[in-house]
């Protein structure tokens, strides 16, 4: 059992919840979420975002518009469809009640010792 | 210096160095191999190369700037190795985790038929059409021996696939025969792994991840479970398949012997024969005039000799090659234009012996005949002896009738002899015999018919009532053998008497038959020509033949004897006995001898 899988595995579990976060309340491009999630170190590498991005919007989560850039190829902004919202509203509530939930068991186990 | 190429990345226009070019197309096809098109793949490498394009353009600060492999490195780690796209896969249960298999069969349509000389027994076809077919070897090469045992087709058929189907050399034809996508990235793992295992599928790539992941994820007992059964199932499989394998070869290698032998005893055997023949034939040996003589259509014979030889040995190399590859697993193969020419120069031999062969039958498309009259000076009530003599220069064996030979007349001149003569015997109302001597040839057209049965000598002698034939036919040589034959119709007045000497047996025929009134029998006895019949004047009258043999009553050879339970009767040659229980008779050349017990 390697440690990293682990923590992929947790990193990444929290990954969509994430994403759909950064995109609560501005539409973003994809720059633009990397950015945010390699600032609060989720992220090591750019690449694991794409499939799962395409994932969210096949699924129905996110859509997306074209716009011009001025320095490149022009970008796709994401936003939140409203199915997106509702799922977004249940992951957060799933989130603080686990979060809840591994703080207890954590902090149980220091008092124990 | 470097050489740079011209890309458009989603859209925007880079100059990149060739190497950092084929670096940078490596990790997109490793990329685009690690999405199934069910994940929306294009979509997803859209937004990649994007994304890739955004961060050239960041490092680019001019038009003229030229994209390096340090750019493309720098790239490639923040987006992250294919690797960490992959894995992404993993942690979404509901998802496919087939990524390499599904990409498999999306490009097995463009499978090509290579022969994979990499698995190859002999020439690799059948391990080719097993990538084809997308089946196991086996299943083919089975199906080949069966194909062999089914009047050989599957020889010729194997040859032809063998001459005519590419090998797969190069990386690129290994990759299409698999029908893996040819791209860097699988070329580059193929030459990685070496060139033995190229042919290694890309489902044992798959399993090896699978594997890899599933060894990751043993702490779930589970799975390790599942694992154990699952690994020792293959063993299982494996072992048995080894054992089948192991089985083939060695009938494998066993044919392969018998084809080696095959081959090699038939290609001495005709060269031998190639050289003895065609030496023979230029340097002149006498025995060869035969071959000459029957040799009709003028065709040197030579070129009749290699003809045969390329014809029949051509399939006899095949076969000993064939033998060779099954033994020898790498034997270096004699090369396509060999293989080819071999295949062009059979085809040519078949085609001209074929023409040979037309040739000489229409020598024999014609059978003519030329007819000689004599009158012979035989009237009604003569007798005519008939016989036939043999020329002492042709000591012929009579028995062996329509004998061709060459022959030295008594000139020493070559000739060509024959014992193909007929006597067909009619009867005739005329008042004298006559005789008709017909001569007949074969050739490819009338007039060469004719001229050939004028050829014919063909001599008589009339000695007083005897009639002295000729028991064989010559001709020059330059005749050749033509099916040269003599019919000598004898015209017999009715009530004359002939006697065939037994020297005509051989000519006249096994029975009469309408138009023919002597046969074979008849011959030593003096005959009385009828109409359409003759009748024996001389012949025993039949034998009168009883043979009894009971345990009663015997009639044999040795006399008669009866036997009853109290009385025994024999008549032999030593005079006639009869017993009783009480009396006994004897009458010999003693006399008559009565012997009574009272």
């Amino acid at each position: 059992m390697k440690i990293e899988n682990t923590k992929a595995q947790m990193r990444k579990g929290v990954l969509e919840f994430c994403i759909l976060s950064v995109l609560k309340d501005d539409d973003a491009y994809v720059a633009e979420i990397l950015g945010t999630l390699k600032d609060a170190k989720l992220l090591v590498v750019e690449g694991t975002i794409y499939p799962l991005l395409t994932r969210l919007k096949n699924a129905g989560l996110l859509n997306y518009r074209w716009e011009e850039s001025t320095s490149g190829p022009p970008r796709k902004y994401y936003g939140l469809t409203e199915t997106g919202k509702l799922f977004l509203k249940e992951l957060a509530t799933t989130w603080s009640e686990l979060h809840n939930a591994v703080t207890i068991v954590t902090s149980q186990k220091t008092t124990k010792k | 210096m470097n050489k740079t190429v011209n890309i458009n990345l989603a859209g925007i226009f880079f100059h990149i160095d060739e190497d950092a070019y084929l670096k940078l197309q490596r990790y997109l096809e490793a990329i685009k191999r690690s999405f199934t098109d069910s994940q929306g793949r294009s979509e997803i490498i859209a937004d990649i190369e994007a994304r890739i394009a955004e961060l050239f353009s960041e490092r680019v600060q001019n038009d003229k700037q030229v994209i390096r492999i340090k750019e493309v490195d720098e790239v490639i780690s923040i987006m992250g190795q294919p690797e960490d796209y992959l894995v992404d896969d993993e942690i979404f249960e509901d998802e496919p985790k087939t990524s390499y298999r599904s990409s498999k069969s999306s490009s097995s349509s463009s499978r090509k038929l290579f022969r994979d000389t990499d698995n190859s027994y002999i020439g690799g076809v059948s391990s080719g059409l097993g990538h084809y077919f997308g089946i196991d070897t086996i299943w083919i090469r089975l199906a080949w021996i069966l194909l062999i045992f089914g009047a050989g087709t599957g020889i010729l058929l194997y040859i032809l696939l063998w001459v005519l189907v590419p090998e797969a050399k190069t990386t690129a034809e290994k990759l299409m025969m698999t029908g893996e996508p040819v791209n860097i990235s699988n070329i580059e793992k193929k030459i990685k792994d070496g060139f033995d295992t190229v042919t290694e599928t890309v489902t044992d790539v798959a399993k090896n991840v699978s594997d890899s992941v599933s060894n990751a994820a043993k702490s779930v007992d589970v799975k390790k479970t599942s694992n154990s059964i699952k690994s020792s199932s293959r063993t299982f499989f494996d072992t048995l398949g080894d054992v089948i394998m192991f089985f083939f070869k060695v009938f494998a290698k066993f044919i392969g012997v018998i084809l080696i032998i095959t081959g090699a005893a038939a290609l001495i055997g005709l060269i031998i024969s190639l050289f003895s023949l065609g030496v023979a034939d230029i340097i002149h040996i006498p025995g060869l005039d035969m071959v000459e003589l029957v040799n009709a259509g003028e065709t040197p014979i030579w070129l009749v000799s290699l003809l045969t030889f390329f014809a029949v040995g051509i399939p006899f190399f095949f076969i000993f090659y064939l033998g060779l590859k099954i033994l020898i697993n790498n034997l270096k193969s004699i090369g396509n234009v060999a293989k080819f020419t071999l295949l062009g120069l059979w085809l040519v031999s078949i085609i001209a012996l074929v023409i040979v062969g037309v040739r000489q039958a229409s020598e024999h498309a014609f059978e003519e005949s030329y007819t000689e009259k004599t009158e012979l000076p035989i009237t009604v009530n003569d007798t005519l002896n008939i016989k036939m003599v043999n020329s002492d220069n042709f000591n012929s064996d009579r028995y062996h009738r329509n004998r061709f030979k060459l022959a030295y007349n008594e000139n020493g001149d070559k000739v060509l002899y024959s014992s193909d003569i007929d006597i067909i015997v009619k009867s005739t109302t005329d008042s004298v015999a006559k005789m008709s001597i017909r001569k007949r040839a074969d050739g490819s057209n009338y007039e060469k018919a004719i001229e050939r049965a004028k050829n014919i000598d063909y001599n008589f002698e009339i000695i007083g009532n005897t009639l002295v034939l000729n028991s064989y036919l010559t001709t020059s040589p330059e005749n050749k053998f033509s099916d040269q034959k003599v019919d000598i119709l004898l015209y017999l007045p009715e009530n004359s008497i002939a006697y065939f000497n037994n020297s005509t047996e051989n000519s006249l025929h096994y029975r009469t038959y309408d138009g023919n009134i002597v046969s074979r029998d008849d011959t030593n006895h003096y005959l009385k020509i009828l109409y359409d019949n003759v009748e024996c004047l001389d012949c025993p009258e039949e034998d009168f033949d009883v043979r009894v043999d009971t345990p009663n009553l015997k009639i044999n050879d040795n006399g008669i004897e009866i036997k009853s339970d109290d009385t025994h009767i024999k008549i032999d040659e030593n005079g006639i006995k009869a017993e009783s229980d009480d009396v006994e008779v004897n009458i010999n050349s003693d006399g008559v001898e009565i012997e009574s017990e009272e």
